[in-house]
C-alpha cells in the first residue's frame, strides 16, 4: 500500500517535457527489493524514467510517424497503469506506473507490488494502486485546481510548496491524505476539550454562528442529431455542495433531497466519506438498471459530520423525460458559399430566465471566414477574433414562442486556413449550447431549507440553491 | 552558499550516478554531514541536503558501517536541534530511517537502531510538544509515521510495544490518533501473523498478545524481528483471492479480546482520513482472515457505507474485502450491486479517465463470490456482466484513445462470450464494433495524424484477436484496409506490423495472408506516372514482405518491379540509392521463395537491368552479385548463402563475408560501424636493447684507415649531403595486452597504429600495420621510425583501430609514448670501415671546433661525486657512444650523436676521491640543459652503487 517513486512533468503538448518535481521513496524501495527478490527492477534515474513515460504516453519523437517501441498495435498502453521497459544493465519492466495526464502536466507514481511480480497480478488486486490514484488526484487538483486553466504562475508556486506538502500527506511513501488548500494553512484554533477524538480530515474548528450553505447543481449533456437512425442522447447529473460553519469537535447535520410527487428516482448516488451513515433504499436507484416505477424516490437523507472546508456532499444521476431546449442544425453547400441555419426551442417546463445562453458554431478543416450574412430572429451574433467561430449570445430570455433561428451564408475566403478536426470533416458540423439557469432544477430535486437539522447549541443560518447548466 | 546546496541537491537527485562520477560517495556524505552541523546554515538548506539522504541512502552509505555512523550523525544533530526548528526535526527522522532501514542496520539490530526506536517512542508520547500539538505535520506523527515504517519492512520490531501501542491509540483525542491507530493495526497484523507460523499457538497467545491477563510470558527475542528469518511472505499481502492460501490461527470461537479491539478500530475508522481508512480496513480485512474465530460480518457495519461512497481507495477496499471473504460476507444482492455499480462508476461524468479506467479493470476481475475459473491473471467477465448491462461502455468515436482501447477490449470480451456461447444474440454487439472500427478507418482516411492512426491500429489489433474466425466481417475489413493503405502509403509499417502479430497468432489463420494478396493486387495494379517516390519507397517496402510469403505466387511483383526500372518515371530516379535498395530487398526476398524456378528469367532480366542501368554504383555490384549468385548457384545453395547471412547474432557465423549480401540489415551498419573501446585494450612497451652496433665490428676496421687522418672531417660531413643519411631514430616497442582486460579482445587483427605528435620537433611518423596481435602468443616488437627536426624529447599519443574476431572494427586510445632524452641521441655515423683511430681523429677535431664556441656551439664542465667507480658508469650506460678505448682509463671520450646533425662531446676524467668531471663541448647549447640532467641520472642512479 506504499508508493516507491513519484514525480510530475510539465509539458506543452508533448514537447519541452521536464520533471517538475520527483521523490523517491528509500524505505518502501527497499522492501520492493526484499519482495521481488531476482525480478527486482531499479526505478532508473529521472530523464530515463522521463523518455519511457513520454515513449507509452505517445508523446516521445512528435516528428517521426512510426517508431515500432511507441507504435507497435500488439502493445496497447493501459491507463492508469503503464509498464516501462527500462533498457540497460538494470533491464526489466516497472510496472505499475500510474499516470494521470490533465492539461500542462503528468503526474506518475510507481506502486509497491506486495505480491509475487511472476506471474503478473491483477491491477484490480494491488491495495497500492487505489492509494496512489487518490493522492496523484488529490495532487492534480491542488496543483491545478478543479478548473482546466493553465496558470504558469499559480502552478510553479504550488510545486514549489510540493516538499512541504509531501512531508504532510506521504513522509514515507505511504500516502496518508490529498494535498489541500487548507493543509498549507493550518488554523490553529484550540482544541475543545472532552473525549471527542478529533476527525482526521479535520484541521481546525469553528467557532461563532452557526451557517451551512446547500447549493444543489444539475448539469445536463446531450447529443441530437435530428435523424430516425441515430436517437438523441441526454443526460442529467447533480451534485450537492456544502459549506458549513458549524461549532463542535463532531457535529451532526441531515441534509434531505426531495423530488416533487412523480419525480424519477435518483441514481448513482455516490456520498462524501463524512457521511455517517446511508439507508440501503437510497442506493439502489442505478442508471444501468431498467427503471423500475416502484423504485424509491425519497426522501434522500444524508447524515453527516462536516469538514471545515466546502465539500461535495453526493452526487446524482437522474432521467429526464425530454431535454430542456432541442435544437435542428443544417448546412448546404452552394457554389462558393455555405448555407447555414439553426433553430433552438426551448421546453415549455424550463423556466425562461438565463443567466446567460450562448450557441457556439465552429468550423473546421476549412479556410478563414469571409464574408458572414447572417441573421439571427434573437440575441446577438459575432465572429471570433481567429474566424473560425461563430457565437451566438441569446441574452437571459428566449422570445414568446420560445423559439429562435439563425440563417444566412458564409464564404470561407479568409487568407489563412482554420483550424483542423478528424471528425467534422465536409458537411460533418456542430453547435455547441451553454447556458445557466439559476434557481431550477430538471429533476425537480430540492433541499428544503427547512429540512436541514443541525445538532448544534447556536442556532444556524441556512441557505439552498438550485442551478442548471450545460 | 544556498543557491549552490540547491543546485547541488538537485544535480544528485536528478542523476545520482553522474553527480558521483564527478565527487565520490564518501566525499559528499562527508560534506553534507559536516554542512548540517554548521550552525551558520538555514534550517530550509539543511532540509534540502538531507533529501540526498532521504532518497538514495544506500548510494551514499555504501556499507553498513558507514550507514551506523550517518545514523549516529544525524542522531546527534536531532538531539541537539532546537525545537523549533520543526521541519528540520521532521526530516531528520526521515532521513535516520531512511539510512537506519536500507543499510540493514534495523534487521540486524545495531544499538543506533535500537536507540532511534527508543527515541522514537518517546517522541510520540511527549505531550510536551504543545507548540504544534494540533498541526498533522508535528513532530510526534512523524514518529508514529517512522516507526511504522520501520515495522513494515521489519515486520515484529514493535511486537513488544504493542500493548504500549494499543493504549496511546485509545487515549489520544488529537489528529495523532490516526498515526497511533495506523501503526498499531500494523503491529498488530504482523503479530498476529506471526502467532499463525507457531505450531501451538491458540486463544491464550492471542490473548496474551492483546495484553488481557497474560498468562504466558513472552521471551524477550521471540519476535524479535521475522524478517531475520528469511520469511519474506509476511512482507506479502495476504489477500490473494478465494483460492489464494492465507495462514491461519486456530483459536476457536472464543475470541473476545480481539473482537473488541477490531470493533473499536472500525468504530472510529470513520474519522480517518479516506486513505488511512482503507489502509487500516484492508490490514484488518487481513487480520480477519488470518483468525477463523472473528466471523467477517464484523465488517458489515461500514459496508453499507463503503459501497456508496464517491472515494475510489475505500470502494477498493471493499473489493478486495469481497475478494477475501466473498458469500461471508457479501450476499448474492450485494454482488450484483457491485457490479453494477462498477459500470456506473466505468462512465461516471464526474470522475476523471484514470479513476474510470480502473474500475474497467476492476470489472474484468471483478472478485465473484462463485468463480468459475480461478485463472488469477487472466482477464475474464463476471457471469452477471450481461451484454446489456455492459452496453453503457461501448466505445464512440469521441473517446479518447486510452478509454476507446479499453472499452473496445472489454465489448470484444462481452460479445465474444454471446458469438462463442452459441447464442447467436442478435448479432448487434459484433455489428456495433465493426462499425465502430470503420468509422475508425474513415477518420484515418480523412486525417492520417499519428495518434488517430495508432489507436485505429491498435483497435483493428484487438478486433482480429478476438473476432479474426468470423468471416463476413474480416474480409470486409481487408478490402477497406487495402483502399486505407493505397490513399496512405506511409501507413506501410503500421500494416506489416499487424499483420507480423496476427500470422504470429494465429498461424492458421489465413487472414494475413488474404490481406497481404490483397494488398500485392492493389500495388502491383497503381498506375505508375501516378506514384510519388514514396509511395513507390511503401510499395517495395510491402512488396518485399508480401514476398516472405511462400504461398503468394510473386509474378505480379516481378512484372512491376520490371516496369518501375524501365519506365520513364524511372529515369528520374535511377541514381537515388534508397530506392535502388529497396528494389533490391524485394529481389533479395525473392531469391529465397520458394517458387523461384518458375520466375528465374524475369528475375534474372530484372537483375541484369540494374546492374547494366542503374545510375548508383553500389546497386550495380550489388545486382551484379545477385545476378552471378542466381545464375550461378543451385537453389538450396542459394537459400544457405542467403539465410545463413540472417542468423542471429551471436553465433559466429562469418558474417564479414556475407554483410553485402544482407541489405539494409541491422547487422549490416554494426559491421560498418567503428565501434569506440571506453579502456585501453594494449599498450606499446619500451624494449631495453643495447645499441646494434657492436665493439667487435668497429675494432675489425682498425687498420684499414690510417693515413687519412686530415680528411677525416670532410669525409664524415660528406655523408651528411643525402639528406636521408642518419636522420632517424629508430626505436622497439613490445606491444602487450593490458592485464585483467576483457576476454572479448584476446585475439586482435590488423592492427593500424597511428601516432601524433603533440609538437613539431619531429616529421609527421607513418602509420604501422601489425597483423595480429594473441594473448597468448609472443607480443610483436612494433619499430617506430622517428625523423626529429631539433633534438627534444617528446610525447606521442596513440590511437588503433583494430578488428575483433567477430569482425567488428575498433577504435581505441592507447597509453601515450614518453620519449625520454636518452632515446634521441644515437652513436657517432661513421663512415663504413672507419676505425677507432678515424674516429677519434674526428672526436678531436669536433672538439677543437665546438670549443671555439661560434655560433650555437658551446662547451662546459659537469662534475659529481661517484659512489662507484667510473669504468662502471662508463661501462653501463655510455659504452655504445665511447670513441676511445675502454681500456684507456685515464680519460674517456664519449660522442652522441643527434639526429639531423647535432653532436654532444664528452671528455670524462676521475680523480683519486672519485670525483668524475665531465667536459661537455656541442655544436648546439641548448642540449646543455638536458645533458646535465642525463648525466646526473646516470651517476646518481641506484644501480650502480649495488654493483
Amino acid at each position: 500500500m506504499s508508493l516507491r517513486a513519484l514525480w510530475v512533468i510539465s509539458h506543452q503538448s508533448g514537447e519541452n517535457a521536464t520533471v517538475r518535481f520527483s521523490r523517491r521513496f528509500s524505505t518502501v524501495e527497499y522492501r520492493a527489493k526484499c519482495l521481488a527478490g531476482s525480478t527486482y527492477v531499479e526505478v532508473p534515474e529521472e530523464g530515463t524514467v522521463l523518455q519511457l513515460l513520454l515513449t507509452e504516453l505517445g508523446l516521445s519523437d512528435p516528428d517521426k510517424f512510426y517508431v515500432p517501441l511507441r507504435d507497435d498495435c500488439l502493445h496497447r498502453p493501459r491507463l492508469p497503469a503503464l509498464e516501462l521497459h527500462v533498457d540497460g544493465p538494470g533491464k526489466g519492466i516497472l510496472w505499475p506506473v500510474l499516470t494521470i495526464s490533465h492539461g500542462p502536466l503528468i503526474l506518475a507514481c510507481l506502486c509497491l507490488v506486495d505480491c509475487p511480480l511472476e506471474p503478473r497480478p491483477p491491477l484490480a488486486n494491488l491495495f497500492s494502486v487505489s492509494q496512489g490514484l487518490t493522492l496523484l488526484r488529490g495532487l492534480q487538483t491542488f496543483l491545478l485546481g478543479s478548473g482546466s486553466k493553465a496558470d504558469t504562475e499559480g502552478l510553479s508556486c504550488r510545486l514549489a510548496m510540493l516538499p512541504s506538502i509531501m512531508l504532510q500527506v506521504c513522509p514515507l511513501g505511504t500516502p496518508l491524505d490529498v494535498p489541500t488548500v487548507a493543509t498549507a494553512a493550518t488554523p490553529s484554533v484550540p482544541i475543545p476539550a472532552g473525549n471527542q477524538k478529533q476527525p482526521a480530515w479535520k484541521t481546525g474548528f469553528h467557532k461563532g454562528r452557526a451557517v451551512v450553505n446547500v447549493a444543489v447543481k444539475e448539469t445536463v449533456r446531450s447529443m441530437q442529431y435530428g435523424q430516425r437512425s441515430r436517437q438523441d442522447l441526454w443526460d442529467v447529473y447533480g451534485t450537492v455542495t456544502c459549506k458549513c460553519e458549524v461549532e463542535g469537535v463532531l457535529p451532526n447535520v441531515t441534509v434531505t433531497l426531495t423530488l416533487p410527487p412523480n419525480g424519477s428516482p435518483l441514481q448513482d448516488i455516490l456520498v462524501h466519506p463524512c457521511v455517517t451513515s446511508l439507508d440501503s433504499s437510497i442506493l439502489t436507484a442505478s442508471s444501468v438498471d431498467n427503471c423500475d416505477g416502484s423504485a424509491f424516490s425519497g426522501p434522500y437523507k444524508f447524515p453527516f459530520s462536516p469538514p471545515l472546508e466546502p465539500f461535495m456532499l453526493c452526487s446524482y444521476t437522474s432521467q429526464v423525460p425530454v431535454p430542456p431546449i432541442l435544437g435542428s442544425y443544417q448546412l448546404k453547400e452552394e457554389e462558393n458559399h455555405l448555407r447555414v441555419s439553426a433553430t433552438l426551442k426551448l421546453h415549455e417546463s424550463v423556466k425562461n430566465s438565463f443567466e446567460f445562453c450562448e450557441a457556439h458554431v465552429p468550423f473546421f478543416n476549412r479556410d478563414q471566414m469571409g464574408a458572414v450574412e447572417m441573421k439571427v430572429s434573437s440575441g446577438q451574433l459575432d465572429v471570433s477574433k481567429e474566424k473560425n467561430l461563430l457565437v451566438w449570445s441569446l441574452g437571459p430570455k428566449f422570445p414568446k414562442s420560445l423559439e429562435v433561428t439563425m440563417e444566412g451564408r458564409i464564404t470561407f475566403s479568409g487568407p489563412t486556413p482554420g483550424p483542423t478536426d478528424p471528425l467534422c470533416t465536409e458537411l460533418t458540423a456542430y453547435i455547441k449550447l451553454h447556458f445557466k439557469v439559476p434557481d431550477i432544477t430538471l429533476s425537480g430535486c430540492c433541499v428544503d431549507q427547512h429540512s436541514v437539522q443541525v445538532y448544534s447549541s447556536a442556532k444556524p443560518r441556512i441557505s439552498t440553491s438550485g442551478t442548471v447548466v450545460q | 552558499m544556498a543557491v549552490n546546496w540547491a543546485e547541488r541537491v538537485s544535480a544528485f537527485s536528478c542523476r545520482p550516478s553522474h553527480f558521483l562520477s564527478g565527487t565520490n560517495a564518501e566525499a559528499f556524505l562527508a560534506e553534507l554531514l559536516r554542512e548540517l552541523r554548521d550552525d551558520r546554515a538555514s534550517d530550509s538548506v539543511k532540509v534540502l541536503m538531507l533529501f540526498p539522504l532521504c532518497e538514495h541512502p544506500s548510494l551514499l552509505c555504501p556499507s553498513d558501517s558507514i550507514g551506523e555512523e550517518t545514523a549516529l550523525e544525524l542522531m546527534s544533530v536531532f538531539l541537539q536541534c532546537p525545537s523549533k526548528s520543526l521541519q528540520l526535526r521532521c526530516h531528520l527522522l526521515l532521513a535516520i530511517t531512511s539510512v537506519i532501514v536500507c543499510t540493514s542496520c534495523v534487521s540486524s539490530h545495531t544499538p543506533v537502531s535500537v536507540d532511534f526506536i527508543d527515541l522514537l517512542l518517546q517522541l510520540s508520547q511527549n505531550n510536551s510538544d504543545v507548540f504544534c500539538e494540533s498541526s498533522p505535520q508535528s513532530i510526534r506523527s512523524i514518529a508514529c509515521d517512522s516507526l511504522r515504517e520501520l515495522e513494515a519492512c521489519c515486520p515484529g520490531l514493535l511486537f513488544q510495544h504493542i500493548e504500549l501501542l494499543g493504549g496511546l491509540r485509545q487515549q489520544e483525542t488529537t489528529l495523532l490518533h490516526q498515526a497511533y491507530a495506523g501503526l498499531y493495526v500494523l503491529v498488530l497484523r504482523n503479530a498476529v501473523y506471526q502467532l499463525t507460523q507457531e505450531t501451538e499457538a491458540g486463544a491464550e497467545h492471542l490473548k496474551a498478545l492483546l495484553g488481557a491477563n497474560a498468562s504466558i510470558t513472552w521471551e524477550a527475542d521471540r519476535f524479535s524481528c521475522l524478517a531475520n528469518k528469511r520469511d519474506l511472505s509476511v512482507l506479502s499481502c495476504l489477500i490473494r483471492g478465494p483460492m489464494g492460501f492465507v495462514p491461519t490461527l486456530k483459536t476457536g470461537p472464543d475470541c473476545k479480546e480481539l473482537r473488541s479491539v477490531l470493533s473499536s478500530l472500525l468504530e472510529e475508522s470513520y474519522l480517518l482520513t479516506p486513505l488511512c481508512q482503507a489502509a487500516m480496513l484492508h490490514r484488518l480485512t487481513e487480520v480477519v482472515a488470518m483468525v477463523p474465530g472473528v466471523h467477517p460480518a464484523i465488517f458489515r457495519a461500514q459496508i453499507l457505507r463503503l459501497l456508496g461512497t464517491s472515494q475510489v481507495c475505500l470502494l477498493h477496499t471493499t473489493l478486495l474485502m469481497k475478494y477475501v471473504f466473498t458469500d461471508s460476507l457479501f450476499s448474492a444482492e450485494d454482488e450484483a450491486f457491485m457490479l453494477k455499480r462498477l459500470v456506473v462508476l466505468a462512465q461516471h461524468p464526474l470522475l476523471s479517465t484514470s479513476e474510470k479506467l480502473f474500475y474497467m479493470d476492476c470489472m474484468l476481475h471483478f472478485p465473484e463470490n462463485r468463480p468459475i475459473s480461478c485463472n488469477d491473471g487472466d482477464e475474464a467477465l463476471p457471469v452477471l456482466l450481461t451484454p446489456q448491462l455492459a452496453s453503457v461502455l461501448l466505445p464512440t468515436v469521441l473517446n479518447e484513445s486510452f478509454t476507446m482501447l479499453a472499452r473496445f477490449n472489454m465489448m470484444s470480451l462481452v460479445y465474444l462470450d454471446e458469438v462463442e456461447g452459441g447464442e447467436e444474440g442478435d448479432g448487434k454487439g459484433l455489428a456495433y464494433l465493426n462499425e465502430h472500427l470503420n468509422s475508425l478507418l474513415s477518420i484515418v482516411r480523412s486525417c492520417a495524424s499519428r495518434d488517430v492512426v495508432v489507436a485505429f491500429f491498435r483497435a483493428a489489433f484487438l478486433y482480429l484477436m478476438y473476432f479474426c474466425h468470423i468471416r463476413g466481417y474480416s474480409c470486409s475489413l481487408i478490402e477497406k484496409l487495402c483502399e486505407l493503405y493505397l490513399h496512405h502509403t506511409k501507413l506501410a509499417p503500421h500494416l506489416i506490423t499487424l499483420i507480423n502479430h496476427i500470422q504470429n497468432m494465429f498461424p492458421e489463420s489465413d487472414w494475413a495472408e488474404d490481406l497481404l494478396k490483397a494488398l500485392q493486387r492493389a500495388i502491383t495494379q497503381s498506375l505508375l506516372d501516378k506514384l510519388t517516390l514514396q509511395d513507390l519507397h511503401f510499395h517495395l517496402k510491402m512488396l518485399a514482405r508480401i514476398a516472405q510469403e511462400a504461398k503468394i505466387p510473386q509474378g505480379s511483383t516481378l512484372k512491376f518491379l520490371a516496369d518501375i526500372i524501365t519506365s520513364t518515371f524511372s529515369t528520374l530516379c535511377t541514381s537515388d540509392w534508397c530506392l535502388g535498395n529497396s528494389i533490391l530487398e524485394v529481389c533479395h526476398r525473392l531469391l529465397l521463395h520458394p517458387s523461384l524456378e518458375t520466375m528465374l528469367v524475369p528475375l534474372a532480366d530484372v537483375l541484369q537491368h540494374l546492374a547494366c542501368c542503374y545510375g548508383d554504383t553500389d546497386i550495380q555490384d550489388h545486382a551484379c552479385l545477385y545476378y552471378a549468385l542466381l545464375t550461378t548457384l543451385s537453389r538450396e545453395k542459394l537459400g544457405g548463402v542467403f539465410t545463413r547471412g540472417k542468423t542471429e547474432e551471436g553465433q559466429q557465423v562469418k558474417t564479414r563475408t556475407l554483410s553485402t549480401l544482407v541489405a539494409e540489415s541491422e547487422g549490416l551498419t554494426k559491421m560498418l560501424t567503428v565501434q569506440q573501446s571506453h579502456e585501453a585494450v594494449f599498450s606499446l612497451n619500451k624494449v631495453r636493447t643495447e645499441i646494434q652496433e657492436t665493439k667487435a665490428d668497429a675494432e675489425s676496421h682498425v687498420h684499414s684507415t690510417l693515413g687519412e687522418a686530415n680528411a677525416t672531417l670532410e669525409v664524415y660531413r660528406a655523408q651528411f649531403k643525402d639528406p636521408d643519411f642518419a636522420s632517424e631514430i629508430i626505436l622497439n616497442y613490445q606491444m602487450d595486452h593490458i592485464n585483467g582486460h576483457n576476454p572479448y579482445f584476446e585475439q586482435l587483427f590488423s592492427i593500424h597504429l597511428h601516432c601524433s605528435l603533440t609538437d613539431d620537433n619531429f616529421e609527421k611518423i607513418d602509420d604501422i600495420i601489425i597483423p595480429y596481435l594473441f594473448r597468448d602468443r609472443p607480443s610483436p616488437v612494433v619499430k617506430l621510425r622517428m625523423k626529429p627536426r631539433r633534438p627534444c624529447p617528446t610525447t606521442l599519443q596513440v590511437t588503433a583501430l583494430f578488428t575483433t574476431q567477430d569482425g567488428l572494427s575498433w577504435h581505441t586510445v592507447l597509453p601515450d609514448i614518453h620519449v625520454d632524452f636518452q632515446y634521441i641521441f644515437i652513436p657517432l655515423p661513421s663512415p663504413q670501415g672507419w676505425g677507432r683511430d678515424s674516429k677519434c681523429h674526428l672526436f678531436e677535431q669536433l672538439w677543437n671546433e665546438f670549443c671555439l664556441e661560434s655560433g650555437d656551439s658551446a662547451s662546459s664542465l659537469f662534475c659529481c661525486q661517484v659512489k662507484v667507480s667510473l669504468v662502471n658508469i662508463v661501462n653501463k650506460h655510455l659504452s655504445s657512444y665511447l670513441i676511445s678505448d675502454m681500456s684507456q682509463e685515464e680519460e674517456y671520450k664519449v660522442l652522441f650523436f643527434f639526429p639531423p646533425q647535432f653532436h654532444v662531446l664528452l671528455r670524462i676524467r676521475s680523480d683519486e676521491e672519485n670525483r668524475v668531471h665531465f667536459k661537455i663541448a656541442t655544436d648546439n647549447w641548448q642540449l646543455l640543459h638536458n645533458i646535465s640532467s642525463f648525466l646526473q641520472s646516470i651517476t646518481s642512479a641506484k644501480e650502480d652503487t649495488t654493483e
